[in-house]
């Protein structure tokens, strides 16, 4: 029990700090040797949103539920899809235009479950996890309302 | 006493405070939260009512009829936008 406690909560986080794409993906390699496909998800900071100038976004999470959240995704896309392993990685703080914002990574045995996985994974992310994003912008700081 | 923590927009529509203080008894419902919050913030209030703010409690999301215990712990959740 200990051991699987250990390992969910390297394979969902919140952290502030930046995360390495490839470094995850050997985490969820490692996970078992079946896997052959994997996809990622991977999303970043970009400049423009709705036409508006970013300068650069400030993520907030409810620490605790943020993390429940993700590891029912990651319980339930284990369970609904034909995968071996989902990985979820989302950080929160300040990231600079360009960053990494959000990883997600399914290992499955054949790329369609995976791909499948993945996307429902980081759909749900954005409907059912408190995590809000402050964009600043030119003319002053606004929270982001939607999730498209 | 209650405490309710803000996060994302309910911080700054709430004039910058980063949690509420409610007189809430013991055992009374999320609909009577939501009552104290509509007399001093009636722009949550509404935002609420129009299920654009949701109220977790024990970082669960509630209803109306949810349950409020002292120890209970009470947010108010705009939007979500992760990802």
């Amino acid at each position: 029990m200990e051991q699987t406690s250990i390992d969910e909560s390297q394979l969902v986080r919140v952290q502030r700090e930046d995360f390495s794409v490839d470094a995850e993906i050997d985490r969820v390699r490692s996970r078992s040797k079946r896997i052959g496909g994997i996809s990622i998800f991977l999303g970043t900071a970009r400049d423009k949103s709705k036409g508006r100038d970013v300068d650069g976004i400030t993520f907030e999470h409810y620490e605790g539920m943020a993390q429940k959240k993700l590891r029912e995704i990651r319980q339930r896309a284990i369970k609904d899809y034909d995968i071996l392993e989902l990985l979820i990685v989302h950080r929160y703080g300040e990231i600079t235009i360009g960053e990494n914002i959000v990883l997600i990574i399914a290992g499955a045995e054949h790329r369609a479950e995976a791909f499948r996985a993945c996307k429902w994974a980081i759909d749900e992310l954005k409907q059912i996890t408190p995590i809000w994003k402050l964009e600043h912008t030119p003319s002053g700081e606004v929270w982001v309302e939607e999730h498209p | 006493m209650i405490t309710v923590r803000l996060f994302g927009m309910t911080k700054s529509l709430a004039g910058n405070q980063m949690s509420l203080s409610l007189a809430l008894a013991n055992g009374q419902r999320v609909k009577d939260l939501v009552g104290f919050v509509n007399d001093r913030y009636p722009m949550i209030g509404e935002l609420i009512h129009k299920k654009k703010i949701l109220v977790s409690v024990n970082q669960e999301i509630a209803h109306e009829e949810t349950e409020i215990h002292e120890d209970d712990e009470i947010a108010l959740l705009p939007p979500f936008a992760g990802g």
